[in-house]
């Protein structure tokens, strides 16, 4: 089955991953504080306050939100993740995204050099849609397809 | 990342691809691509030099996703939350050495955030403790040094309160600002009147040095309007940080329009009003992601338009003393032990201004006569901007008294205590609701604070 979503693309590219999917604002700071100290393969999700995404791993998932919420301070964390290695590989808004977001992302791509490809505008129906384990592919025209088996 | 990852092409190709991507997209929202000037074009080219290039590239792709139609300049000092040199939260030091190297600095100077708490005698921290921050704090003075030729003020520029007159980073009305600190963000829209947006850190440092920031969002005069009005119906005023988490939770980002304060609070945005103001947007901003707010008949927008401040189709809350104790009551205990007996107190987040140093000062000194103790029970640090302390400690005893009671005084911020395990679950008490929300600290009213240090218990 395939499901198909049309945004904005903010940081195009052509990726296709696993979703890992949070109904509730993403505080980034608080989700990635400790997966930001050495280099890993991983990025386990350290957000108590967030009953979706808590304990999961995030490293080279597509990371499906509403929005960013948290600390201004936040805005470090995308490129200090390109740096160790597990940053998630895209990320997908439903919502317009944010100025935190915005800032953090756009200053990783320009000045660690690696991109997480970035969708904003992508509707509420694709965050009731989405689920855990959806495999994902995103082209740099903005649209997200969804495809699930045996569905 | 791996295989999947994008590599970046080079500089100025990438530049101008992203940007036709961008434009050509079908765009839901509608927004057009944004309009340089000549100049802009010109750095965005390369004509400054490759890293200016990269900064105002930066900027204009921020305001891209923002939806601005074009960048404006920016009017104004600085204050950027950027103070710590931790890797994930500071931008990286080859990232500034490689600004600084280019000779690049801020258009206007800025102030940063509190110093972390390395003044370790104020803080009556363990030896395990100091390694720990000595460890993570490693590189801060190298970049405070980074900071300085960046554009930093000068080397004791470090409050989440720049905006005390000692302190003196004001903003006036109608200033344009990229701020970042949310405390310092809501602060200087609201109560002082100039414009700023919640950027993030980095970005902050990138505007400012372009001299840029996108026109959007609270730089624009359709989103100040409110589009909450709150009634205040509390038999006296409420407690600020208690009042601002209430708010926050209710409009999260929104814009609100406050009523009621001004049976409390004087007109004339007089020192005891800003103090309050300050502490109550600090917890707006925590509590939701508060960027501006307006009181009834004091803050400047507010007085200025009257009803007109109010969106048409604004929605309405009340918030009562009922309301404020379940608010209270619903924070957890995040002690390792729920019983414990406090093992500190943190006082000043954000950081408060002489007055209410001199209120602490008399309330202890009072509450310790009354029992005829000399000491209060609980270590305790109160924080406040270095020129707070500097300006109190050559005139009044409320310093003398403090310190005589045995509570110390930093300049530092209490935040950073607790990263790394370095406080889990420690029975630490506050008053401050935004160190609460971020930390397990618990959180009680200032004069329960007071009971608390003299007696040593919950």
């Amino acid at each position: 089955m395939l499901l198909t979503f049309k945004g904005r693309p903010v940081l195009p590219g052509n990726v296709s991953g696993v979703a890992v999917v949070s109904h509730g604002g993403f505080n980034t700071y608080a989700s990635f504080f400790a997966s930001i100290h050495e280099p890993s393969d991983e990025a386990i999700c350290a957000d108590s306050g967030n009953a979706d995404l808590y304990g999961r791993d995030l490293a080279d998932k597509v990371l499906c939100v509403p929005s960013t919420t948290g600390s201004t301070s936040g805005g470090a964390v995308w490129q200090r993740l390109i740096e160790m290695g597990n940053a998630p590989k895209a990320l997908l808004f439903a919502k317009a995204i944010d100025s935190l977001a915005a800032g953090g992302l756009i200053v990783a791509d320009v000045w660690a050099g690696r991109r997480i490809v970035v969708v904003d505008r992508l509707g509420d129906a694709f965050l009731e849609t989405v689920v855990h384990g959806d495999a994902l592919t995103i082209g740099e025209d903005g649209g997200v397809v969804i495809r699930r088996t045996g569905a | 990342m791996k295989d999947a990852a994008v590599l970046a092409s080079p500089v100025g190709a990438r530049s101008r691809l992203e940007r036709n991507v961008t434009a050509m997209a079908p765009d839901a929202a509608g927004t057009a691509q944004i309009q340089l000037t000549p100049d802009e074009e010109a750095v965005l080219a390369g004509s400054e030099g490759p890293v200016l290039q990269k900064v105002m590239r930066t900027v204009v792709q921020y305001g891209e996703a923002l939806g601005a139609e074009r960048l404006v300049d920016i009017s104004g000092n600085g204050h950027l939350v950027i103070a710590y040199a931790i890797p994930g939260i500071a931008p990286s030091l080859e990232m500034l050495e490689e600004l600084v190297a280019a000779g690049l600095r801020t258009k206007y100077p800025f102030t940063l955030d509190p110093r972390p708490p390395l003044d370790y005698d104020n803080w009556a921290l363990e030896g395990w403790q100091l390694e720990v921050l000595n460890d993570m704090y490693r590189d801060q003075e190298r970049y405070e040094d980074l900071l300085l030729q960046l554009g930093l003020r000068d080397a004791d520029a470090y409050t989440c309160r720049p905006f005390l007159e000692e302190v003196g980073n004001v903003p006036k009305a109608g200033d344009i600002l990229a701020w970042s600190e949310s405390a310092c963000v809501v602060y200087a829209n609201s109560v002082l009147g100039a414009r700023t947006n919640r950027n993030g850190a980095i970005m902050d440092l990138l505007c400012n040095v372009a001299g840029k920031v996108p026109l959007s969002g609270l730089l624009v005069d359709d989103a100040r309007r409110a589009t909450w009005r709150i009634e205040v119906r509390t038999a006296e005023l409420p407690l600020p940080q208690l009042l601002g988490a209430a708010i926050g939770r209710r409009v999260l980002a929104d814009v609100p329009l406050v009523t009621g304060l001004e049976r409390f609070l004087s007109a004339d945005l007089e020192a005891p009003t800003r103090d309050y103001l300050n502490e109550m947007g600090t917890a707006c901003a925590t509590a939701g992601a508060v960027g501006l707010f307006h009181v009834e008949g004091i803050t400047p927008e507010a007085v200025a338009q009257g009803t007109d401040v109010l969106a048409a189709d604004h929605r309405t809350s009340v918030i009562d003393d009922d309301m404020l104790a379940a608010l209270t009551a619903s924070y957890p205990v995040l002690w390792r032990d729920p019983e414990a007996r406090p093992e500190k107190c943190y006082l000043g987040c954000p950081h408060i201004s002489a007055a209410q140093i001199e209120w602490w000062a008399r309330s202890i000194t009072a509450a310790l006569r009354a029992q005829g103790q000399a000491r209060i029970k609980v270590p305790t640090t109160l924080c406040a901007a270095p020129q707070t302390l500097a300006r109190l400690g050559a005139a009044a005893s409320a310093l003398r008294d403090l310190e005589a009671a045995g509570v110390r005084l930093s300049a530092g911020c209490p935040m950073q205590l607790f990263d790394d395990d370095l406080a889990a679950g420690s029975a630490i008490i506050t008053n401050s609701t935004k160190l609460r929300t971020y930390t397990n600290a618990r959180f009680f009213p200032d004069r329960r604070i007071v009971e608390i240090l003299i007696g040593g218990e919950v």
